[in-house]
């Protein structure tokens, strides 16, 4: 598990990094006018991987920003079963957005869609978004069943 | 299908609701826009405009910015940038009665500039801070009051996380909107100091003077932030004079922050590996939120929520300035249950058709907005800055911080008011460059 979390942050934020270097070289390219042509493509198809690995991550985490006024304070027991609901209305919604995604993928799996001036192909952007929203679904879903602490 | 008022309506309390029950913000604010949206439009619609909003959201040139910013705040605090800016301030204004409160300030404001988050920047300085103020005999109350107050400046000085997720959500320009917010900023900062003048003035004990500093120890603090300092007027100076793109910018500052780090000696893999991770982390919270913000939004605009209570605002004729001190009070009494990002993102697809309705600027609006947000982290009974100061020092109780924070407390709410009643505060520096 270590090493698949090691594996995701790296790929995350290689593709962080590479964003970072791209805008940077395309900022240097314009003011000495030789301009990076599709620096935006780019940074807009790694920057998917970098937000679908950060999704991933804060959710393994727990890290999701919540309002602790009620929570805080639930007795254990109470706090652990509101967390299973939440859990599983989060599963619901990771499972319509993964439906939703996939629906949309299927329409324009043979459209040819790719960006204007590099002609990145979208086809492999939408499977990356449908697997994020498939593993943060298998993650919402693990939550649920997981067993309680006391 | 139906697509009323009174459906939006109902959506807002079901989200107040999960809200307040502690699912997660991205969480209830997605699946009460999913369901509205089914309600209306029905679910294949629904579930299509949904995914397209998440591939659109996750593919966002505009966006892909916060990671950026964050990456650069990280591989920052790596460097020491936190320490040093506080170090400055403490050498220059230290001596001084109440100084080293000042120079909390000053260095808040200092960090907030290479870092957009409040809760960041408070628990940032005030482990930096905190501690210096009390060995040397400042009251608790004062400093950690300072603190928690002036890590709000971290939201306002640009670059600002909350400000980059209303310019996607608003559809605004975040070059235009860290323009706007300098003055803000600043003027707020000048606030902070007027209330420490005060408060030292009539209670010297609170904070007594500590020793000068040499000319020589305030040089050598100024040369520990000379590199941090230009990497910040690049950054947000190239921003304010249109030279580059606030995407550009954030990528210019994330390298900046790298080759920094590596010149001080502080970058290897493993603290490589822990500003990636952390800036992904807080990525990943930031992005489910818009998602869920933009579908909520989506559901809004449906329903013709946003235009019936604009409609019937414009109907009482207060005028705007009246109107906006009203929408103050709104923010402020929902930001007691509401949590600063959870209230903007209720609040933006609802407010901001009325505002514009009135003939008030977006950009305006999105600085009061987060200002009135920043001042939901200092007051109970959220007021998570308190919370975070009292992390940093478990000694002090809650009932103290709180006194400490009120005078700063008082000073926001004046200082709303005056960016209600004069908006040139906020828009006058955008005007003025043209943006």
């Amino acid at each position: 598990m270590k090493r698949l979390r090691d594996l995701l942050v790296w790929i995350a934020g290689g593709a962080l990094l590479s964003a970072v270097a791209v805008d940077s070289l395309a900022m240097i390219g314009r003011q000495i006018r030789f301009p990076l042509l599709g620096s935006i493509e780019i940074v807009e198809a790694v920057v998917l991987f970098a937000a679908g690995g950060g999704l991933i991550i804060a959710t393994l985490d727990g890290a999701h920003a919540r309002v602790n006024l009620l929570l805080a304070r639930l007795p254990e027991y109470w706090r652990q079963r509101v967390a299973r609901v939440h859990a599983l209305v989060a599963a619901l919604l990771f499972a319509a957005l993964l439906a939703g995604t996939v629906w949309i993928a299927a329409d324009l799996w043979n459209g040819y869609e790719e960006s204007e001036l590099l002609r990145i192909p979208y086809k492999p952007l939408r499977i990356a978004a449908a697997c994020t929203l498939g593993v943060l679904l298998v993650l919402s879903l693990v939550a649920v069943t997981r067993r309680s602490t006391k | 299908m139906i697509g009323q008022p009174s459906v939006g309506l109902v959506g807002v309390v079901v989200l107040l609701a999960l809200l307040i029950s502690g699912m997660p913000i991205g969480i209830a604010l997605g699946i009460a826009g999913l369901g509205g949206l089914i309600v209306t439009l029905g679910l294949e619609p629904a579930l299509i405009k949904s995914g397209v909003l998440v591939f659109e959201t996750m593919t966002r040139y505009e966006l892909g910015t916060l990671p950026l910013f964050m990456l650069m705040a990280h591989l920052c605090f790596t460097a020491g940038a936190s320490g040093d800016f506080f170090g400055l301030a403490a050498r220059l204004f230290g001596h001084r009665r109440g100084g080293l409160a000042i120079a909390s300030v000053a260095g808040c404001a200092g960090f907030g500039s290479i870092n957009g988050s409040s809760l960041a920047t408070t628990a940032t300085m005030g482990l930096v801070a905190v501690p210096e103020m009390r060995t040397r005999g400042y009251s608790d109350a004062l400093a950690t009051g300072t603190i928690a107050a002036g890590g709000t400046l971290g939201q306002m000085i640009p670059p600002s996380g909350a400000l980059i997720v209303f310019g996607i959500i608003a559809e605004q320009s975040i070059g235009t909107l860290f323009t706007a917010a300098i003055v803000p900023g600043l003027t707020q900062m000048l606030c902070y100091f007027v209330v420490i003048a005060l408060l030292v003035g009539s209670r010297p004990s609170l904070a007594p003077p500590t020793p000068r500093a040499t000319w020589a120890e305030r040089i050598a603090a100024l040369r520990r932030v000379v590199d941090i300092g230009l990497l910040v007027v690049v950054v947000i100076g190239g921003i304010v004079l249109g030279w580059i793109t606030a995407s550009e910018a954030a990528a210019v500052g994330a390298a900046g922050a790298l080759l920094i780090c590596m010149k001080r000696g502080k970058l290897d893999r493993a603290t490589l590996r822990r500003a990636l991770e952390d800036t992904l982390r807080t990525s990943g919270l930031i992005y489910l939120v818009v998602i869920g913000a933009l579908i909520f939004a989506a559901f809004i605009g449906v329903t013709g929520l946003a235009d019936a209570i604009g409609s019937a605002i414009v109907d009482l004729d207060l005028g705007p300035v009246a109107t906006m001190l009203l929408v103050a009070v709104f923010l402020l009494l929902i930001g007691s249950v509401l949590d600063g990002l959870a209230l903007m993102l209720l609040t933006t697809p609802i407010l901001l058709p009325l505002v514009t309705d009135m003939g008030l600027s977006a950009i305006w609006f999105g600085i009061f907005l987060v200002r009135a947000m920043e001042i939901g982290f200092i007051h109970p009974p959220i007021g998570m800055n308190l919370y975070v100061i009292q992390g940093v020092v478990p000694d002090v109780s809650l009932g103290r911080i709180f006194k400490g924070v009120l005078p700063f407390l008082a000073a926001d709410l004046v200082h709303l008011t005056l960016l209600i009643v004069f908006p040139v505060i906020a828009l006058g520096l955008p005007t003025w460059l043209g943006r």
